[in-house]
């Protein structure tokens, strides 16, 4: 592949912008427009000829204002470009651009057809800023292999690159059931990592599906609550908790129904530190001066006369 | 032209040897090869591994090789308890690293992560550290057991190394030796000169885990008929619940296995006996669900313990424990039973009693080894 020397003015009518290698055109800022306006155009696009007429390879943005501003455009011709020069060409061309996950899938899609996964992970990846063999970019990888769907939700920013370890591991149905949760919410990592690995680690708990899964915790009541988004995403999470755990969720709600009965109206916070692995209870307070010692004090020798920890003594244990 | 015999199966994956260039005229090297004859695998390929070798790499599918090694490292060592379960304080002879066999829950795989079988080869060193701790003080009482990184009887076909620890322990009368295995392989009683000191040990499970979760291993049938070799011969056995699963019929099956031990042994011949619930380190966990993908006791209520492991939820395997051990005690059992790696609440809850009423569990599993 080569680039020609010169630089030509030509139509904007005469540039097909509708190349699969424009993997990233989308959003065109308003600062590119007030420059152009101001200056110009400083820099070629990148065009190669074809039956067709000139295609562009890179510059879709400035491109798509000169069209705007029904301006003529300074190309670049590019000669003998395979698919795959066009979009590293188009890659290089982009390079000040701040990538997010779903930019990187995006290439990392147009260049499969051409590359195996060992040709992606060594020289693709690098160019967008990830490490071969790191954890990000396997997890890109295995992001090649999820069903369109799931990919727009990764681009849309629903759905985080880890989510792509308890989706590899669920069937086509399981990822169904799994999918409108993710459809209109932003699940950060954890949440999201948590919820779908408790979703598929509850299905073979139980021997069933996830679809079961989801149903039998409401998850579907849950969305429609028009909660906000951070409470129906609390919400869906103690719910997909509660079908993985189903004792210790047990346990723990009984703690702190107890614990509430007995530290009502006091500053003390009482934990169960070690999912009930012996019993009893963590007990702690932020005092900051002799008055609220004392009265914390008082608080204390007045809670341990409660019956509610007689609960707490005997959770999971025996005669529970 | 005579047949040649057939490898026992839990060795049939084996298929190089290879051998540390300072060990290649060992003993226990010569007897390697002197076994392989006349062998299905009698043409297994050697290799001389030279000592600036910085790692051994193997990697041939389902296929394993046995490493003939010169181990630089202790030989007599601890068990690796924590402190927030109580431990046996059984002492570990390290004679070896890896197993042949695939057992599901076994956190070897998490260990060694290649299908390397390592053998210490340098006996001569094993042995004499081994005699130095014994024989420093003859008033001071071990408990010693090969079976924590590698299986205490699984290479012995090969190796005999276990006749020759028994034979070698003959001069220690301090000294109780406890060989744990999910195998049968009797040799080593041929160099026992006393029965008292030899504590042959198995490990047991329900009926539904033998079959689904252990692999390449004898039949539960043929370890308690092991068992009951042993005791006819004068031995006391161990027997070994660990580690004891979470899955949906286990009450059948724990009892299935529980009624079935004493058909061959009396409680009398037991030693003692361990109850462990299945316990790992949480990396263990997605190795299972690879290794293994129709497993499914890994997706249960596992939550963090005190040492980090990830454990059942207490009352999950209290109730567990509670049915194994009303069923133990209803045949017979009684102090020969202990947990592995359990709390004091656990104990309490279902024995009644903790090992501080036991004047300590490494104490008073030391009396059952010695019987007293």
């Amino acid at each position: 592949m080569q680039l020609s020397n010169e630089i030509i003015s030509t139509s904007h009518d005469h540039i097909n912008d509708a190349g699969s290698h424009l993997f990233w055109s989308g959003n065109i800022s308003d600062s590119l427009e007030e420059s152009i306006r101001e200056f110009g155009q400083a820099a070629p696009v990148l065009v190669r000829e074809t039956a067709n007429g000139l295609e562009l390879i890179a510059g879709y943005a400035r491109l798509t204002v000169l069209r705007r501003l029904n301006q003529p455009v300074l190309v670049r011709m590019t000669i003998d470009a395979t698919e795959s020069d066009m979009g590293l060409l188009y890659m290089a061309d982009n390079a000040q651009r701040i990538l997010d996950d779903g930019m990187r899938l995006a290439a990392l899609n147009y260049f499969r057809p051409m590359l195996d996964e060992k040709q992606l992970e060594a020289d693709i990846l690098p160019r967008l800023g990830i490490k071969p063999k790191s954890k990000d970019g396997k997890l890109l990888l295995a992001w090649l292999d999820m069903p369109d769907n799931w990919q727009k939700h990764l681009t849309a920013g629903n759905v985080p690159l880890a989510a792509a370890l308890p989706l590899g591991h669920m069937s086509m149905d399981d990822r169904q059931a799994c999918e409108p949760l993710f459809s209109e919410f932003s699940w950060s990592r954890s949440n999201a990592v948590n919820a779908l690995t408790w979703l598929f680690e509850a299905s073979k708990m139980t021997d069933t599906t996830v679809a079961d899964i989801v149903q039998r915790s409401g998850m579907a009541e849950i969305m429609k609550q028009g909660l906000s988004p951070k409470d129906t995403i609390a919400r869906l999470c103690s719910a997909a908790k509660a079908t993985r755990y189903p004792e210790l969720t047990l346990l723990q709600d009984r703690f702190s129904k107890a614990a509430r009965n007995i530290s009502a109206g006091t500053k003390w916070q009482m934990l169960q530190p070690n999912n009930f692995e012996t019993g009893g209870a963590e007990l702690t307070i932020h005092v900051k001066d002799e008055t609220q010692l004392k009265k914390a004090v008082k608080d204390l020798e007045t809670m341990a006369g409660f019956p509610a920890w007689d609960e707490i003594w005997g959770l999971g244990g025996r005669n529970d | 032209m005579t047949k040649p015999a057939e490898f026992p199966k839990h060795l049939r994956k084996i298929a190089r040897v290879y051998v540390d260039e300072s060990m290649q005229e060992s003993p226990l090297t010569l007897r390697v090869r002197d076994r392989l004859n006349g062998t299905t695998h009698q043409d297994i390929p050697w290799t001389i591994v030279r000592p600036d070798t910085e790692r051994v790499q193997f990697d041939e599918g389902d296929a394993q090789a046995l490493y003939l090694k010169e181990y630089k490292g202790k030989f007599l060592r601890f068990c690796p308890g924590t402190k927030a379960y109580h431990c046996c304080g059984y002492r570990i002879i390290h004679i070896g690293e890896n197993c042949p066999m695939s057992c599901s829950y076994c956190i070897l795989q998490a260990y060694f992560q290649d299908r390397i079988l390592k053998i210490w080869a340098n006996q001569d060193s094993l042995m004499k550290e081994l005699g130095n701790a014994f024989g420093a003080d003859p008033n001071i009482r071990y408990r010693v057991g090969t079976g924590e990184f590698t299986d205490s009887l699984a290479l012995e076909h090969l190796t005999g190394y276990s006749h020759d620890l028994v034979g070698f322990l003959n001069d220690y009368d301090n000294v109780v030796l406890e060989l744990k295995s999910k195998v049968v392989d009797l040799s080593w009683m041929k160099a026992a000169k006393r029965t008292d000191r030899v504590l042959p040990a198995w490990s047991l499970n329900a009926p539904f885990i033998n079959e689904h979760e252990e692999f390449d291993v004898s039949t539960l049938k043929e370890r308690l008929e092991a068992a009951r070799t042993c005791s006819e011969a004068g031995f006391r056995v161990c027997l070994h619940f660990d580690p004891v699963i979470h899955y949906p019929k286990w009450r059948q099956g724990y009892a299935e296995i529980i009624d079935m031990i004493f058909d061959y042994v009396k409680p009398e011949n037991i030693a003692y006996m361990s109850i462990g619930s299945f316990r790992c380190m949480p990396q263990l966990t997605p190795i299972i669900a690879k290794n293994f993908p129709e497993t499914r006791y890994i997706y249960n209520e596992f939550i963090p313990g005190l040492d980090g492991k990830a454990r059942l939820l207490r009352p999950l395997r209290a109730e567990q424990f509670s049915f194994m051990v009303d069923r133990l005690h209803a045949h017979g059992m009684d102090k020969q039973l202990y947990f592995c790696m359990e709390s004091t609440e656990v104990w309490q809850e279902v024995f009644g009693y903790t090992p501080k009423d036991l004047n300590g569990l490494g104490n008073h599993l030391m009396r059952q080894a010695f019987c007293e």
